[in-house]
């Protein structure tokens, strides 16, 4: 008997699909479903149709949250970049010990960012952390860097690029080492320095690798939960508090309705910056080929 | 061949059958909880519970966060048969059976039982096995060598305050844990609905606040109760007589300080003071008890006296009697003897005699002769404390022009809230 396993590959995907479906699918379109509700998470939902969005853009938290969750994003995002980058070219050469330092590097990235965060304040905590001790006794006052919202947000966003720079790196690394010596070789034998080989051999082919880390950077500092939390809780007051933490509270605070509205919000301000940067970005990849 | 593998099967039925049959029906109880402090004692007096009555079996859940596990859980039907989450919230959207008409309250001291009816219908949704202390925790030592005693007014708590710092410079007169904002929240809910609390009773404050009927009281009258508590808060800030990192220092800086002498007084409930002795059992003699100090004229001071250790039941629940049964036990002179010392507070039935703490002398004492107050429990709850200690951290950090300012702050997400 003859089996037809043409259209197998359909049948292998349901699985996955399913799964995709029930973990991803389901909850989107519940989740639109309820922004458009006023819904305390365990009573019944009632539609109350574009109210919650509207809500947001007149909310002053909200909008402060939006500022701080941006400006967060301006400082990491570029800041990763550059440091995976230069850790990836540095650590791209051959000397002694290079695969113990690339480890050591990518390591904070394995941590749990509350775990990374926890660790931080106990190290930078105004006038018991090890640091601010540490400043004391060679004479510096440090003040208390995390009472005002320009130094804390400084300090997050240090210790969050802090912990993901090893992981933009790899990233780096293995566009790096997909380069060709051949392009290197002849550059070489052309006479042309540094800057030039940077310019013209090594960006280009490392195109792909700038992509994936600058999307990824994008959607994860606009995302920024965790070391938020851990560092300062969103303080002092609501100061660094970013739209990640003001969903959760909103939804825990009987405004599930409400923050499902956010949610899908935060959803566009993290995907229209995605897709502008991803064109520019293509253009980009179009001029180098 | 056929016939052997035939009775090999039949035995293999029969034995699994009789399996069934001979196992005992068992009802399986839902108990869901928030409370870290006594996870382990819980696991044990089930067991112990259950070694008693087979037939019933009790699953203990533990959560952190167990409020909004529990929205979780409701979001889902899943209604633990037993809870120590309770809100108005949930009371007000029929999920917990109406205890009202139990033989249990006859026990129960009669004001527990005021703090667990619930004002809208009069009825009793919720039960509480203990009632809980808050008040100043101070440094006994220092307060008998400079001669201090309890501050009955504002500028008495000032001059106790001054007086430490004049005389332990490395001292921090009042410690406060900013960043956990809650026991910053804490001090509106004690200080401020304090007064709320004196001025219109128990009762009262309980129906203005459901509400919203704070009349002279309100948050937001110019040269008020809340600018007049920015204003006392400021003062202890530019005087230097709180820690000077109160809005970056943890509830755990706070414990460590006032256990290792490095702080004179704290404001906290009777749920720290096992940990502060567990950190320095020195401690134990050395820890004295007194009033939350008015932050306006005319005005008393005042201790928190609230109920504690709630327990509410399904009002779906599958098997009412097996629930019952294990309430008793739970409720027994026994289990609430061990539960009170273990817990460090007082029974809130008449018939239990606990040695729950070992400042219950002074406890005693200042339940006695102040005004007792109790938690804001018919406060909106979308305002939390946590909320309100927040808005705390930006007054200390200069985030407001006036304590005025502060006060329309608070007043604006108060009334949002309802």
């Amino acid at each position: 008997m003859h089996i037809n396993t043409a259209n197998w590959h359909k049948y292998m995907a349901l699985p996955a699909f399913l799964l995709f479906s029930l973990f991803f699918l389901f909850p989107l379109f519940r989740g639109l479903q309820l922004s458009f509700t006023a819904w305390d998470g365990f009573s019944t939902p009632e539609f109350i149709g574009l109210r919650n969005f509207i809500q947001f853009f007149s909310d002053k938290r909200a909008l402060g949250d939006m500022k701080t969750t941006l400006l967060f994003a301006l400082g990491s995002a570029p800041l990763l970049n550059l440091c995976g980058l230069s850790l990836a070219l540095l650590l791209n050469s051959g000397f002694r010990g290079r695969h113990l330092v690339r480890s050591l590097v990518y390591l904070p990235a394995v941590i749990s960012p509350m775990i990374m965060g926890s660790v931080w304040y106990l190290l930078l905590q105004p006038q018991r952390g090890i640091f601010y001790l540490w400043l004391e006794r060679v004479s510096v006052e440090p003040g208390n860097w995390m009472l005002h919202h320009g130094s804390a947000l400084i300090l997050i966003i240090l210790v969050n690029v802090w912990q993901y720079a090893g992981m933009t790196m790899i990233i780096y690394l293995a566009g790096l080492q997909a380069i060709p010596e051949e392009q290197y070789e002849a550059a070489a034998l052309e006479g042309s320095g540094r800057w030039k080989v940077f310019r013209y051999i090594t960006l280009p082919w490392l195109f792909p690798s700038i992509r994936i880390n600058v999307i990824t950077n994008i959607i994860g500092s606009l995302s920024v939960f965790e070391i938020i939390l851990a560092l300062t809780d969103g303080g002092p007051g609501y100061a660094t508090e970013s739209l990640s933490i003001y969903i959760m509270r909103m939804c825990y605070g009987n405004k599930t309705g409400y923050s499902t509205a956010v949610a899908i919000i935060l959803f566009f301000i993290i995907m229209v910056p995605v897709l502008i940067t991803l064109r520019g970005l293509n253009r980009m990849g179009e001029s180098y080929e | 061949m056929n016939k052997k593998l035939m009775t090999i099967i039949t035995l293999i039925v029969t034995a699994a059958a009789l399996w069934a049959g001979g196992k005992q029906e068992v009802t399986e109880l839902s108990f869901f909880s928030g409370r870290v402090e006594t996870v382990e004692w819980t696991e044990n007096i089930i067991a112990e519970f259950q070694a008693l009555h087979p037939e019933i079996a009790v699953e203990h859940e533990y959560q952190n966060d167990a409020s909004n596990v529990m929205k979780i859980k409701l979001a889902s039907g899943e209604v633990p048969d037993l809870t120590t989450v309770v809100t108005q919230d949930f009371i007000d959207q029929g999920i917990f059976m109406d205890l009202s008409s139990q033989p249990f309250w006859n026990r129960i001291l009669p004001s527990v039982k005021d703090l667990c009816t619930d004002l809208k219908s009069g009825r009793q949704f919720k039960v509480a096995t203990n009632v809980t202390m808050g008040g100043l925790f101070y440094n006994k030592e220092m307060f008998s060598s400079l001669g201090l005693k309890d501050a009955r007014t504002w500028d008495e708590f000032v001059a106790n305050l001054e007086a430490i710092k004049a005389a332990y410079p490395e001292v921090d007169p009042l410690f406060l844990a900013g960043k956990d904002s809650w026991t910053l929240g804490h001090l509106i809910e004690f200080w401020v609905h304090g007064i709320i609390k004196q001025e219109l009773g128990i009762p009262g404050s309980r129906q203005a606040f459901l509400d919203n009927d704070l009349g002279n009281l309100a948050f937001d009258v110019p040269g008020g109760l809340m600018e007049s508590f920015a204003s006392a808060l400021l003062e202890l800030q530019e005087k230097g007589l709180i820690n000077a990192d109160a809005v970056t220092a943890t509830y755990d800086n706070q414990k460590e300080a006032f256990a290792s002498g490095k702080a004179a007084v704290i404001n906290q409930g009777m749920w720290v003071v096992g940990d502060i002795i567990k950190l320095n059992p020195a401690m134990t003699t050395n820890i004295g008890f007194g009033p939350f100090p008015p932050v306006m004229d005319g005005y008393k001071p005042m201790v928190l006296t609230a109920e504690d250790s709630v327990l509410a039941v399904s009002a779906e629940t599958a098997d009412w009697e097996a629930v019952l049964t294990f309430l008793e036990f739970l409720f027994s002179p026994e289990v609430q003897k061990e539960y009170c010392e273990l817990r460090g507070m007082p029974s809130a039935f008449k018939d239990v005699q606990a040695d729950w703490s070992p400042i219950s002398g002074d406890v005693s004492r200042a339940v006695e002769t102040y005004v007792n107050i109790n938690f804001s429990t018919e406060a909106p709850s979308d305002l939390s404390v946590d909320d309100a200690g927040r808005l705390i951290q930006e007054l200390l950090t200069g985030m407001y022009d006036s304590p005025y300012d502060f006060a329309k702050a608070y007043a604006a997400i108060w009334n949002a809230a309802y």
